[in-house]
């Protein structure tokens, strides 16, 4: 059996969950996959996951899973795991699994295997895809061991409109006994800090300008598809050395390394400085007048044209709908 | 802002040949002597590299009779020598063919004589001083040098953590006041103190102006059958003019590992010349391409030569400090060699040093023995019949090699000792060299790159590895009235070419006025803009100590 | 208070990828080394606190000799004393691995606090210190930006941290020591090693630790190699309107990004 554990805040189900599902569908081979919820009062999200193609769903509730603590988590999980002994355990790679899953994992003496991109063959036998040296390396690895085997999965690696959703599930409660004295972390309530700094990082799609924009001036051009697209705007080291857009919005060796789900790259000629900072960008969109650009090399879309005529179209094409 | 400051005896600033030679020394005379009364001396290695070796750039096929006499036993420790010479050869290169000299000349055999990479020979040269109990600081560079009147008293390292701005930033470190009883100075072609030196006591009084060349590198990875690992080859002609002085080297390191490298002398008159054009010219000559195609560049760099020779080294001794190696100009440039001049300047320094201080004199006048011993050495014996080889070739590749064949025949008894001139004044304006018409229309021209064998300035710094904090001044001080006025006009910017980081460029504001803009973190310290520019407005200093090049086998 | 931090030597940023023959792991020789970045951003906070609350702090680290060099530069930064767990054989540890290496030692000197960086720049496991914490059973908390301590500094006391969630959430905690926290990059200003501090460093005890029997790796390495591109690059032709129009297509109907 392949169990999922979902990942959910305040009766909110996080995106990243059917990630996860599509990804432990792909790997199932003939193994049942179960689906887990942690936490105080999950029944809403156990029913939206009911219809996601699994043998069940359990919601595995107490008061003291009511906020997130790494203790209480593991607490709750183990005791699951224990009993259920499923092939592998699917994660997806967030935070808050960072926060409990190896802990996790290290009490029941067993492999983690974290931030996978893709998931070789299926069944007890599958071999995991995971980035090394800042996304460098891609290593091919194996858990050690008799299992079960713990897998996050990187945010993003795997659709999650690729689930394949049949039927109802059967969702249960468990009954959990949880020791909240031994749960250490007191947390107060999450809150947003206005941000002060661009973090590119973060940013799902990026505009990003170089060379090609030719002046300071033409930068609304710019700003104009990044807004109409819901991308944040960044730039080729000799924009920021200009000084028309701040050090903080550079793409590259000697700025940021990105990996955005689309990254579109305007006036761009791809020096390699440039392209090891955003090359791992899920979707690539290059526009650019040089045809021997090396920006081409790495993009999933290329157009060779003039980026003057080509932004202000491709706005209006985006403002139609 | 109160400075920290430092007591040694014997500061040595530099980690390269003659710097970590002069430590070494130091540490073995100590163990042989003992320190003056009896106390240990107290020795300190600046070194602006992150670690030792990162900054090392050379061909290099090494004399290794200096390392024998500092480790007899380098083999057994470890010594890092890629091959044994096996193999030498020499070219005349014409634009598509190749013509073999019949003898090698005799400077240009190698037998005997081991290939190597420099960056690895002074990383395990590091090793050999650290672990003779020197202190090495890496990542401080000497910044300025500390006089009491003519006397040298020790060095001022470079402040940290300062913004592109000049404000301090939090982490702000103030650069530490260095004093010591001797400095012997080990900064290297072109070294920033010994620069300094040069200006502030005319240690180059009654000598000849110095001269430089620019050497750019490749490491490339090929098919381990293209050339026998200990193979030397040298050639001269295409793509350089017989104005030009210079030539190419391919020295096969191990089976597969070749290292490729083009020098130019840095006196050339064409304006427009770009020694980074040349080098690419070079690779896709049909002879070159052969060796390389097909596989895969791997490290770059560039680095200037001191070229000039027996006559152009400055005075070498001052009160409190002395100069080795590169920076005074140590370099035999017949046999293209000056590793092991650096390591030997770098000893002699060390054993002058040692007894000055003994003695309890470290003046001039003390310190002069350093350049007697040089004189009774086989520096002066190797250096000094071909003293006025460069200059020859100042006058064109027929009259130097010629001139050259007097020198060996005679050992330089034949010789006049030719004058020659600072490589910048060389420089002809467009309207010399092209004519009146050519000066209005001078481009930066560029060169495409087939991404195979030839890349761009901006790939090729790359694969330097060269990292600098982007948060720091510019440390190319540059007077740019120049850039953008009367340069254009008179030279066509030649710094935009002679650099071959693509560290300077030119951008035309609104009104079609040149400013120069300064990319200072792609440097690789070369200092070729300190050397050629015609107008001698910039100034190199050195970035934040451990920003630089990563020369990883190079 | 007694600090530990866990430091990582890895190779540097700028290093181009090289494999060893059977290709899984990397050809070690051509690497230049640094300190992990995370556990130079723990190191920094764990002298800070340092200086704000007494005490000593100690870096642990594991790995062949060559992992003198980060070593040597924590203590010339200011760390008192080193563990080194030193083992040629623990070069390409995993992060079980590492953690079962380090524990038993770390235990004996019963810390206040541990910190670690978030995760490290080689292998990206991002579970060191989460699985140190479970085998020294005490509290943690990842990816931290801040740190307070409450109360007494050392055992008794309690820690309150800022924890970094997606999205630009955050939260506090507060746990009691001792605890392990892991520490986020850029959360404060790192110091340079002074050359006082480098020779200074010379004199303090890097302690060698014997690796602990009966480790095993949690995980295998079959292979590495550099990430392919998948997809061909598609070229979008015709006049800027049409072009514009089979862009936006694609972007919305089969890359699914818009």
């Amino acid at each position: 059996m392949i169990l999922v554990v979902a990942e959910q805040r305040d009766g909110r189900l996080n995106r990243a969950t059917w990630e996860t599902i599509a990804a432990a569908q792909s790997l199932s081979g003939s193994l049942p996959i179960t689906i887990v919820v942690p936490g105080a009062s999950v029944a809403g999200v156990a029913e939206e996951l009911a219809g996601a193609g699994v043998a069940e769903v359990l919601a595995a509730e107490h008061p003291a899973l009511a906020q997130y603590t790494p203790d209480g988590w593991t607490q709750a999980l183990q005791a699951i795991v224990e009993q259920r002994s499923p092939t592998f355990v699917l994660l997806p790679h967030t935070y808050q699994t960072r926060d409990f899953a190896p802990k996790l994992a290290a009490r029941l003496r067993t492999p983690l295997i974290t931030d996978v991109i893709a998931i070789n063959g299926s069944g007890a036998h599958a071999t995991f895809a995971r980035p090394m040296f800042q996304g460098k390396l891609v290593a091919d690895v194996r858990p050690q061991g008799d299992g079960p085997f713990f897998v996050s999965i990187q945010v993003g690696a795997y659709r999650a409109d690729a689930v394949q959703k049949s039927g109802t599930a059967p969702v249960s409660k468990v009954d959990l006994v949880i020791d909240e004295s031994a749960i250490r972390q007191r947390p107060e309530a999450p809150f947003q800090e206005a941000r002060h700094a661009v973090d590119l990082g973060q940013a799902e799609r990026i505009v990003a300008v170089g060379r090609g924009i030719k002046g300071q001036e033409h930068l609304p051009l710019a700003e104009k598809l990044a807004k109409a697209m819901g991308a944040e705007l960044a730039a080729s080291r000799p924009i920021c050395d200009s000084g028309w857009l701040p050090m903080e919005r550079q793409i590259g060796s000697s700025g940021q390394t990105v990996a955005p789900k689309l990254y579109v790259a305007l006036g761009i000629s791809g020096a390699i400085q440039h392209l090891v900072g955003m090359k791992g960008s899920r979707t690539i969109v290059a526009i650019n007048k040089d045809a021997e650009a090396p920006i081409f090399e790495v993009a999933d879309y290329g157009i060779v044209g003039d980026l003057f005529e080509l932004t202000p179209a491709i706005v209006a094409e985006l403002e139609k709908t | 802002m109160t400075r920290e400051t430092l007591d040694v005896d014997v500061l040595i600033v530099g980690g390269g040949p003659a710097g970590l030679s002069a430590a070494l020394r130091l540490a073995q005379l100590q163990k042989e002597h003992g320190g003056p009364d009896g106390s240990p001396l107290q020795v300190a290695v600046l070194e602006k590299a992150r670690e030792g070796g990162a900054h090392q750039l050379s061909g290099a096929v090494l004399d290794p009779s200096t390392l024998r006499e500092l480790i007899p036993d380098f083999q057994a420790k470890g010594a890092p020598l890629a091959a044994e010479v096996t193999d030498d050869h020499v070219y005349l290169l014409t634009e598509k063919s190749k013509l073999r000299f019949p003898i090698v000349p005799p400077p240009l055999r190698n037998h005997g004589n081991y290939i190597v990479s420099l960056n690895r020979l002074t990383k395990w040269l590091t090793e050999q001083v650290e672990a003779a109990g020197v202190d090495i600081f890496s990542g401080f560079a000497g910044q300025d040098v500390l006089m009491e009147g003519r006397r040298v008293i020790g060095v001022r390292t470079g402040d940290r953590g300062i913004d592109r701005h000049g404000t301090p930033k939090a982490a702000f470190e103030p650069g530490v006041d260095i004093h010591a009883k001797v400095t012997i100075f080990c900064d290297g072609v072109r070294g920033n103190l010994t620069k300094e030196l040069l200006r502030r006591l005319e240690l180059g009084r009654g000598r000849q102006p110095q001269q430089f060349a620019i050497g750019l590198k490749e490491l490339w990875e090929v098919p381990p059958d293209r050339l026998a690992p200990g193979s030397v080859i040298h050639t001269l002609g295409y793509p350089l003019r017989h104005e030009e002085f210079g030539g190419a080297f391919i020295y096969a390191m191990a089976a597969g590992q070749l290292s490729v490298g083009f020098v130019a002398g840095l006196d050339y008159r064409d304006p427009l010349f770009d020694p980074h054009v040349a080098f690419n010219r070079f690779k896709l000559h049909p002879f070159v391409a052969s060796l390389l195609s097909g596989g895969q560049m791997i490290r770059y760099g560039a680095k200037a030569l001191p070229e000039g020779g027996w006559n152009t080294i400055p005075k070498t001794y001052m009160d409190g400090g002395v100069i080795a190696g590169d920076a005074a100009g140590f370099l035999n440039s017949m046999r293209l060699k000056g590793i092991h001049l650096a390591m030997r300047t770098g000893m002699l320094a060390a054993e002058t040093t040692f007894d000055a201080i003994r003695a309890g004199d470290t003046s001039e006048a003390a310190l002069a023995a350093y350049q007697r011993r040089i004189d009774a050495s086989p520096v002066r014996d190797e250096l000094y019949p071909v003293r006025s080889v460069h200059q020859a070739f100042g006058r064109g590749l027929i009259p130097g090699l010629l001139l050259s064949g007097v020198a060996l025949m005679s050992k330089g008894a034949l010789l006049d000792d030719l004058s020659g001139h600072a490589g910048h004044d060389q420089m002809k304006t467009l309207a010399w060299y092209y004519g009146i018409d050519k000066s209005a229309a001078a481009t930066h021209a560029t060169t495409t790159a087939d991404r195979k064998l030839t890349f761009d300035k901006v790939t090729n710094v790359h694969y330097s590895g060269t990292v600098h904090d982007e948060d720091q001044p510019s440390h190319l001080l540059v007077h740019t009235e120049v850039c953008s006025t009367i340069c254009g006009p008179e030279y066509g910017h030649p710094c935009t070419r002679f650099c071959p980081a693509n560290v300077y460029e030119i951008q035309h504001d609104a009104a079609g006025v040149p400013r120069l803009q300064i990319n200072a973190s792609n440097c690789v310290h070369c200092k070729t803009c300190d050397i050629m520019d015609p107008y001698q407005v910039i100034t190199w200093v050195p970035p934040e100590g451990g920003g630089g090049p990563q020369y990883n086998g190079m | 208070m007694k600090i530990a931090v866990c430091i990582k030597q890895v190779p540097t940023r700028e290093w181009q990828p090289r494999l060893t023959d059977d290709k899984t792991w990397i050809r070690e020789q051509d690497a230049s080394w640094e300190m992990n970045e995370p556990d130079a951003y723990a190191l920094e906070e764990a002298l800070r606190l340092r200086e704000k609350h007494g005490g000593e702090v100690v870096v642990c680290s594991v790995g062949p000799s060559r992992v003198q060099q980060v070593i040597r530069e924590a203590l010339a930064r200011g760390a008192d004393r080193a563990l080194h767990v030193e083992d040629n054989g623990l070069a390409n540890a995993d992060a079980f691995l590492v953690a079962d290496a380090l524990a038993p030692a770390m235990a004996e000197e019963r810390f206040d606090l541990v910190l670690t960086g978030l995760q490290s720049d080689d292998q990206g496991h991002a579970q060191m210190g989460v699985v140190l914490a479970e085998r020294l059973d005490i509290p943690h908390s990842t990816i931290i930006m801040d740190v307070e301590i409450i109360g007494e500094s050392g055992q008794g006391g309690r820690v309150r941290v800022k924890r970094e969630l997606e999205g630009g959430w955050f939260q506090w905690i507060t746990m009691p020591l001792p605890a392990l926290l892991t520490i986020q990059s850029g959360i404060n200003q790192l110091r340079y090693a002074t050359l006082k501090g480098i020779m200074a460093a010379k004199k303090k005890e890097i302690r060698k630790v014997a690796v602990p029997a009966g480790l095993r790796p949690s995980q295998q390495i079959l292979s590495l190699a550099l990430p392919t591109k998948a997809k061909q690059t598609q070229m979008i032709t015709g006049s800027a309107g049409e072009a514009a129009r089979e862009l936006v297509r694609r972007l919305r109907e089969e890359a699914r990004v818009l």
